[in-house]
């Protein structure tokens, strides 16, 4: 299971949101780039159509694939109530033939997408992970070098932390507590509902910019 | 009290001594929070109560007389609202300077003692010897005044960080408050900018979460020359041609050929399959023979859209499943009416179309094909003897292998009667598009040609099948498959089938390229389910072609 928020944010305020993250999480931010393929099962594989995604970490040294499987959200009148979605999720790592393997399988390529951008991991309460990166599509297939932005002027941001049908009390909490600390630059939400942009991210971003002394404002 | 005339009495000093030294005056801002002559006057008369109380009390115990409680009690709860009244005035500005006394009421009393106490609790003495001893161990070895020095120095650097911080926060404080004007302005985005902004937030999360805006379409999905670093050893270095359907990527892997062998049991795979396979609608199921003779379909590379013989494009089918559900119930249908020798001329037909359609058609097809077909074959066991044995998956499997990378297709006896000779041709995958084409094209022909090649291989032993220089792909389990119909039958001729788990196709092909003519697919399978089955024996003698 997994705790899940997402957000946008404006491109020209990247480089300040970078500057709170590091500050709130303490740690180096690490780059990201994968492309991730998002599989559909065939019409007579299985009951339910199935989804299934390969991502791959362009990052590396070396590529490394994880596929991950995304289920369905907790449901009911005590999940509209916590802020964050709570969904199953089953990640792995697998090697390089797993495209191959799920195409024998009967699925077929749905769509892909290259993310590219940064991501901090850090400790607070619970293991979260925050991503601010830029969605690309590619316009041919697999041609991940010449992606372009799906928003050019908006990046998304995520931030997701693991949870266990035990504790995802706390993880909640932690992960809506850490994003208060982005209040002033973004809204973070549940996937889906939109939040638009904050009025007070340029202010905000530019105090953070900013050199820090007797700046006039 | 006391503290209260030490205050009135420092500022009496102050007055009656200005010319003795600078005038100390209260900060202003006290002054004005603080009246502090009011507060003298009623400090005074508090003292005279109180000092009056005491004279009282003096008297009562030198008379030894019994207090009048009520009395006392009153006036000393005036005296107590007095001085609270006072203690309430000065307590806002004496904070910085005096202190100030605390009346002692139930919440105090418990924790008086221990806040008045002035031993650290255990801890904090600890905590507090470990810090004096870590200050001073470095300069342990150094004389007292020594020692001394070094810790003035630390404290003056201390005091001059502060001071540097301190200064810094008035500046930034003088700054910020001298620039503001007038009350803040809560920063708002104009309702035209929120409104792209929420378009492309829609457009980003949508893209994110449900791939909205992301998917190519089938003929966008050709894959272009240069993989990226991290694909290129993912897909096999000889794949073939790729085929993507519409609304789905199909991606068709490429698989080493699989081995072939006897084709004893192709002639019965066919057989049954053929009567299983689902198909097109064709009427004329008997085999009014037509000698139309299919070398219209030659193997000539790719014809597409603009060939003469592709007058349907494989692309512009329409909906494979729509075909294939009109034609299992026309095949339905007409099954009802014929005579078994009939419904397998029809069968494979249906086949053959099915085969045809098969060539790009989805997945979804193939796996309708092979519920009925699976189901068909049931019905037909009894009759035809076949052995079944072989799973269904190692028959797509292996079918997958044939259609991929080595196209070789087994051509023999297709030809008229006995005269088929072997050929093996290699087919590129647009060839066995072509002839893909061309056999959707020529329907009627196929089905002459059917019977045609029924009738003609009278003496055809398995042997002859497709087996040229040993590419048999398929193994013979894989022709008792029912699934496999007729890609069993055809063997090598399977290759060009590109889809996954086609069977179907992959008969189709083999049975095109064997008959060494542009014969459809479906004409081979015809031709190798006839052999043996035993109601077609009466028409073997019809050697056409």
């Amino acid at each position: 299971m997994e705790c899940v928020v997402q957000g946008i944010i404006e491109t020209q305020h990247v480089e300040a949101l970078e500057i709170l993250l590091q500050g709130l999480c303490g740690v180096h931010r690490e780059r990201l780039r994968i492309h991730e393929l998002c599989l559909k099962s065939g019409p007579n594989l299985g009951v339910a159509a199935s989804e299934v995604r390969l991502l791959c970490d362009l990052e590396q040294p070396e590529p490394t694939w994880t596929v991950r499987h995304i289920g369905g959200a907790m449901r009911g009148a005590g999940a509209e109530q916590i802020p964050v979605l709570v969904r199953t999720l089953n990640e792995s790592k697998v090697s390089k033939n797993a495209l191959r393997f799920f195409y024998s399988l009967g699925y077929k390529l749905d769509h892909e997408l290259l993310r590219v951008g940064f991501a901090f991991h850090f400790q607070k309460g619970a293991q979260i992970t925050v991503t601010v990166s830029s969605v690309n599509k590619m316009l041919k297939l697999h041609a991940t070098d010449e992606a372009v932005p799906v928003t050019p002027g908006i990046q998304l941001v995520e931030v997701t932390a693991p949870a266990s049908s035990e504790n995802y009390t706390e993880v909640v909490v932690a992960v809506s507590s850490f994003c208060e600390y982005l209040a002033p630059l973004l809204h973070l939400s549940k996937p889906g509902v939109s939040t638009g942009v904050v009025p007070t991210a340029a202010a905000a971003a530019a105090s953070l910019m900013s050199d820090g002394g007797g700046t006039t404002l | 009290m006391a503290a209260v005339d030490g205050a009135a009495t420092g500022v009496q000093d102050q007055q009656q001594q200005p010319p003795a030294r600078a005038v100390e005056r209260l900060n202003t801002a006290v002054q004005q929070q603080l009246n502090l002559e009011s507060v003298r006057t009623r400090a005074n008369s508090l003292y005279k109560a109180i000092s009056r109380i005491l004279e009282e009390f003096d008297a009562i115990s030198r008379a030894n007389a019994v207090p009048k409680w009520q009395d006392v009690v009153s006036q000393f709860s005036m005296v107590n609202l007095e001085l609270f009244n006072i203690v309430e005035d000065i307590k806002n500005v004496s904070k910085s300077f005096v202190v100030h006394p605390r009346n002692v009421n139930a919440e105090n009393a418990t924790i008086l003692p221990v806040m008045l106490s002035s031993k650290l609790l255990p801890e904090m003495e600890i905590d507090d010897n470990t810090k004096r001893e870590q200050l001073l161990q470095s300069m342990q070895n150094m004389p007292v005044s020594a020692q001394i020095e070094k810790l003035k120095a630390r404290i003056d650097m201390i005091g001059a960080a502060c001071e540097s911080a301190e200064k810094m926060i008035a500046d930034t404080r003088k700054a910020y408050f001298g620039t503001r004007q007038g009350p803040t302005i809560l920063p708002t985005i104009d309702k035209v900018q929120a409104a792209k902004i929420q378009e492309q937030e829609n457009l980003l999360r949508s893209a994110v979460n449900h791939g909205e805006g992301l998917r190519i379409s089938g003929d966008q999905r050709q894959i272009t020359s240069t993989l990226p670093v991290h694909l290129v050893d993912v897909f096999a270095a000889n794949d073939g041609p790729q085929n993507y359907s519409d609304a789905s990527g199909m991606y068709l892997k490429n698989t080493p050929p699989l081995s072939s062998t006897s084709n004893n049991s192709q002639g019965n795979v066919l057989q049954a399959s053929g009567a299983q396979l689902l198909g097109r609608s064709a009427a004329s199921p008997s085999g009014a023979t037509v000698n139309t003779s299919f070398d219209n379909t030659t193997a000539s590379p790719l014809q597409y859209a603009n060939s003469p013989r592709s007058s349907a494009n494989m692309m512009n089918t329409p909906s494979p499943q729509q075909q294939s559900l009109q034609q299992l119930q026309q095949q339905q249908l007409q099954r009802q009416k014929m005579t078994p020798q009939h419904q397998q001329l029809l069968a494979q037909q249906q086949f053959r179309q099915s085969s045809m359609n098969m060539g790009q058609s989805q997945l979804a097809q193939l796996h309708d094909m092979q519920g009925q077909g699976q189901q068909k074959f049931q019905q037909m066991h009894g009759q035809q003897h076949m052995q079944f044995s072989q799973p269904l998956a190692a028959q797509q499997l292996q079918a997958r292998q044939l259609a991929s990378g080595a196209m070789h297709m087994n051509q023999n006896q297709m030809t008229q009667g006995n005269q088929l000779s072997r050929q093996l041709n290699q087919f590129s995958s647009p060839a066995n598009n072509a002839m893909f084409n061309s056999a959707q094209t020529t329907p009627s022909q196929t089905i002459s040609n059917v019977s045609a090649m029924m009738s003609s291989q009278p003496l055809f032993t398995r042997t002859q099948f497709g087996m040229s220089g040993g590419n048999r792909n398929l193994p013979s389990q894989n022709l008792s498959d029912q699934m496999f119909n007729m890609g069993a039958a055809n063997s090598g001729g399977m290759m060009p089938i590109h889809q996954q788990q086609q069977h179907n196709s992959q008969g189709a092909f083999g049975n095109m390229q064997q008959s060494g003519q542009n014969l459809q697919p479906n004409m081979v399978q015809m031709q190798n389910t006839a052999q043996n089955h035993p109601n077609f024996q009466q028409s073997r003698p019809q050697n056409q072609q």
